[in-house]
């Protein structure tokens, strides 16, 4: 659980690009579909929640950035998110933005874990 | 995938409903959750346990935040009037005439601007539609045909081969002018006598042939030997009716008298109707004396106007009326009795 918090706090900032880089992979995702994808591909490191993920979802929508399509599966009404055009070259840019992050972070960290090894 | 039962569908669906979650998030979570619990079926759990897992996981807290996260959401797109009338009555009118005041404020100052400019165009528009008339063009065409006038070309008189009338020799002889005394020029003296023996008294002094006795004028412009000895020419043929001297017949009123007793016969027709009266005669007495146009303006019939016209023209010349002594024509009247004894 303490560790789940931390990946949180992480997760929060990142939430966007890694929701828009998931739709770019696949034509059409919904919401809980979202979170397994997640949960599968990091061995449960990083567990969305739905609190936080679907105010992001209805945000990009509201941007423009997605488009929806609603389903009726086993009489339930599901919520399919897509990306738009813009939402194509947005999701492009905000995953070479994190990269770069991520590469400057782990120059930071490095002489540490360096130190500490 | 073993599927959740409808009534544990309706069981998550009043939870939420209970905590208050925005109706339009509903059906999204609903399916969420839903799910999440098959998932958790097919693992084998409980459903009571995993509904318990469930409240867990979506507290009041959580489903709170997404709703006014929605809220929030939606609030950007809203317009202050939306946020005005929330929770108010929106069908009452204002809402409307309020959210459509933006576009009938575009719409009439749009209609007002187009208005104006069509008023300050107008007189522009209206000259470009109806343009003035050019000094240069053709209101309608009028044509015109030839009119073939002739001039009738009259025969000219042949070319009266004329010879130059011999000019006497004249003198120059001027009647003499009465003048004041100091106004009296010397140079036109009469001439003398011996100088008229060979020449003719005239305007002008002029060299011609001498002792030419025969001179035609042009007949109507002859002086009669009245109008020479008063030493003035007739003027334009005119006739008068009432002159200074009225023409006479020569011998005077006695011998015109004897002379009518002595031509005028009675008619037969009248002498025997026993007719009597006077037959009015009028005639012209020329400037040369002559009798002319006579006729009976008022008679008595029976021969006797003829008769009496006949007498008249008769006559032997008169002595011409004159105007300013000068002979002029005169229309006469004579009236002449006839009378059975």
């Amino acid at each position: 659980m303490e560790n789940n918090t931390t990946s949180n706090e992480y997760v929060r900032g990142t939430l966007k690009t890694i929701v828009l880089n998931l739709l770019a992979e696949h034509d059409r995702m919904y919401g809980y579909e979202i979170t397994q994808e997640v949960k599968d591909r990091t061995g449960g490191a990083i567990a969305l929640t739905f609190g936080a993920l679907y105010p992001v979802l209805h945000k990009l929508e509201q941007e423009g950035l997605l488009l929806t399509e609603s389903v009726e599966v086993d009489g339930r009404l599901r919520k399919y998110y897509s990306l738009t055009h813009r939402g194509n070259e947005t999701a492009r840019a905000k995953t070479n933005d994190l990269e770069r992050f991520l590469d400057a972070v782990r120059l930071l960290l490095a002489p540490r874990n360096l130190a500490t090894e | 995938m073993k599927r959740l039962q409808e009534n544990r569908i309706d069981q998550i669906s009043k939870y939420l409903q209970a905590n208050k979650l925005d109706p339009e998030l509903l059906p999204e979570i609903l399916d969420h959750l839903a799910c999440e619990a098959e998932e958790n079926l097919w693992d084998g759990k409980p459903f009571e346990q995993i509904y318990q897992d469930m409240v867990k996981a979506a507290d009041a807290q959580t489903l709170l935040n997404l709703s006014v996260d929605h809220q929030n959401l939606l609030a950007m797109e809203k317009s202050l009037n939306d946020i005005v009338f929330e929770n108010r009555n929106k069908s009452y009118g204002a809402y409307d005439l309020r959210k459509g005041y933006g576009q009938t404020i575009q719409r009439s100052v749009v209609m007002g601007v187009a208005f104006f400019l069509l008023l300050v165009m107008f007189p522009k528009l209206y000259a470009k539609l109806i343009p003035d008339p050019k000094p240069d063009d053709i209101a309608w065409s009028v044509e015109a045909k030839p009119v073939d006038i002739r001039v009738e070309e009259l025969p000219k008189p042949p070319p009266v081969d004329e010879e130059i009338a011999p000019t006497p020799k004249t003198v120059k002889s001027l009647t003499p002018e009465v003048l004041p005394d100091n106004q009296v020029e010397i140079e036109n003296l009469p001439p003398a006598i011996d100088e008229l023996d060979h020449a003719q008294p005239s305007t002008e002094t002029a060299d011609g042939i001498e002792n030419l006795d025969v001179i035609v004028p042009p007949v109507e412009n002859a002086p009669t030997a009245k109008s020479e000895a008063t030493g003035a020419e007739p003027k334009k043929e005119e006739t008068f009716i009432v002159v200074e001297q009225s023409p006479q017949y020569a011998g005077g009123n006695e011998a015109m008298a004897s002379f009518l007793r002595k031509n005028l016969k009675y008619p037969r027709p009248a002498s025997q109707a026993g007719i009597q009266g006077k037959v009015y005669v009028q005639f012209t007495v020329g400037s040369d004396g002559k009798i002319e146009n006579a006729s009976a303006i008022k008679g008595i019939g029976f021969g006797c106007d003829e008769e009496a016209v006949r007498v008249v023209s008769m006559m032997k010349d008169w002595m011409p009326g004159k105007q300013a002594g000068v002979p002029v024509r005169v229309r006469f009247t004579l009236p002449i009795a006839f009378q059975l004894d």
